[in-house]
């Protein structure tokens, strides 16, 4: 997997260099704004890994970026995301004497807002390559799914998304382009179901967006 | 452009919003085995020492009820006397004054779409505090027990009925119960079946007529 992100990331950024240095005429436009609507996996880190393991394709992302100046844009990301596995079966003891063994499925529902500022390299490019950072927070639920008994906690954070990307205009006036982008993120949320002997501290997660772009002028 | 504009960001606003939380039941909800037990955790269970159990199981089929003898529910009530024997328990006969009665019910499909707790209690071939030398009497718990929503894969629950320490109102207390579910789909073999009468045991440990010995 690790290998698959760094493959696309250097083929993102290799492909805009290579671009803006064979053309030199001035084909393409600076956008004013953009709309990305982009189809997201998640692959959990660390102890969040260890909640649910399976990379998680469950999860839509929409955004909008602001041009600043230059390549300075800002803009948000609303998101909706859910993780999820199902494991054998396991037994759970509560605390008033009561006890359950079954199939156990597992899975975390978050909503995430960022605000964002970012910087395209060559905002004019059909292929525009950007990094950027959300700062934000995550609305999570986190259950455990015990045939019919849900156990869940529910929890705000706050969240840091480091992300590089890049905006691929489909043509050099298009206004519709592809957006793929891979993000790191930092959370404070936490899982804490003390019944379920579980607890998993400041939740990290590696996204990797694919999606539609809407460009204005 | 305003129009593409407004479609795309509606089309944004509404799949991000049109997601449910939940995944799908068919991927979380199977209906599968389920062993689900609860005790009476202000009960000392070093204070017991004998049981009797119930000859055959009680079966209710939606508005019937009767009893099944065939050989996988005497391997099954077997089974749960060796489990107890296996914890130090004493069996002896119903007459012989047990300080535990195990009534053992098999569920199929009932018509009840809500479960109050002990709901089944009140069917003719549920074993009555009369059958074990109470009449008068009535079963209550000391604790509120849970329910589990669907009965149609089949439900095994066994009752741990105090007989030694009645309350003052006639009631017989039930100390620990077990719901084992999905034993009547056919999916488990009676192998199976049997060891998830241990696991019900297994998960409750303080069930046991001595203490574990201190660690030295």
């Amino acid at each position: 997997m690790k290998k698959i992100i760094f493959i696309l990331t250097v083929f993102v950024f290799m492909a805009g260099i290579a671009q803006s240095q064979d053309e030199k005429t001035t084909l393409g436009f600076k956008p004013r704004s953009y709309y990305t609507f982009s189809w997201n996996t998640t692959f959990t880190m660390g102890d969040f890994n260890k909640w649910v393991g399976n990379a998680s394709p469950a999860g839509f992302d929409f955004g909008g970026r602001y041009n600043l100046q230059g390549g300075l844009v800002t803009g948000f990301n609303i998101s909706w995301q859910r993780i999820s596995q199902s494991y054998g079966y396991q037994t759970a003891y509560f605390t008033d004497g009561s006890a359950i063994t079954a199939t156990n499925y597992r899975f975390t529902w978050m909503v995430p807002f960022q605000g964002v500022i970012g910087y395209h390299f060559i905002p004019a490019k059909m292929v525009s390559p950007y990094i950027s950072l959300g700062i934000g927070g995550d609305y999570m639920e986190h259950h455990v799914l015990i045939q019919e008994f849900d156990i869940y906690n529910t929890r705000w954070d706050f969240s840091l998304t480091p992300e590089i990307g890049a905006l691929i205009k489909f043509g050099y006036f298009s206004q519709w382009g592809a957006l793929v982008a891979f993000n790191y993120k930092w959370t404070t949320n936490k899982i804490d179901f003390e019944n379920y002997n579980w607890t998993s501290k400041n939740l990290q997660m590696l996204n990797l967006k694919v999606g539609l772009t809407y460009i204005l002028r | 452009m305003k129009t593409k504009l407004f479609m795309f960001i509606a089309l944004g606003i509404l799949a991000v919003t049109a997601c449910t939380k939940y995944p799908p039941a068919s991927g979380r909800l199977t209906e599968d085995l389920v062993i689900y037990t609860k005790y009476d955790v202000g009960v000392n269970f070093y204070d017991y020492h004998s049981f009797a159990i119930v000859p055959k199981i009680s079966y209710i089929n939606g508005n019937d009820s009767s009893y099944l003898t065939d050989a996988n529910a005497m391997a099954l009530l077997n089974r749960i006397a060796s489990d107890m024997v296996g914890r130090g328990f004493v069996k002896v006969d119903s007459s012989q004054h047990p300080d535990f009665g195990i009534n053992v019910t098999a569920i199929k499909t009932t018509n009840t779409t809500v479960y109050y707790p002990g709901w089944y209690w009140g069917y003719p071939a549920y074993y009555s505090p009369g059958w074990w030398g109470y009449p008068g009497y009535g079963y209550g718990y000391p604790y509120y027990p849970t329910y589990v929503t669907s009965y149609s894969s089949g439900t095994v629950i066994i009752d741990l009925a105090d007989l030694k320490y009645k309350t003052s109102d006639n009631k017989i207390m039930i100390r620990w119960n077990a719901y084992i579910r999905a034993l009547l789909t056919g999916n488990h073999s009676q192998s199976e079946i049997l060891q998830s009468v241990d696991q019900a045991f297994t998960q409750t440990p303080s069930l046991k007529t001595t203490p574990e010995p201190l660690a030295k």
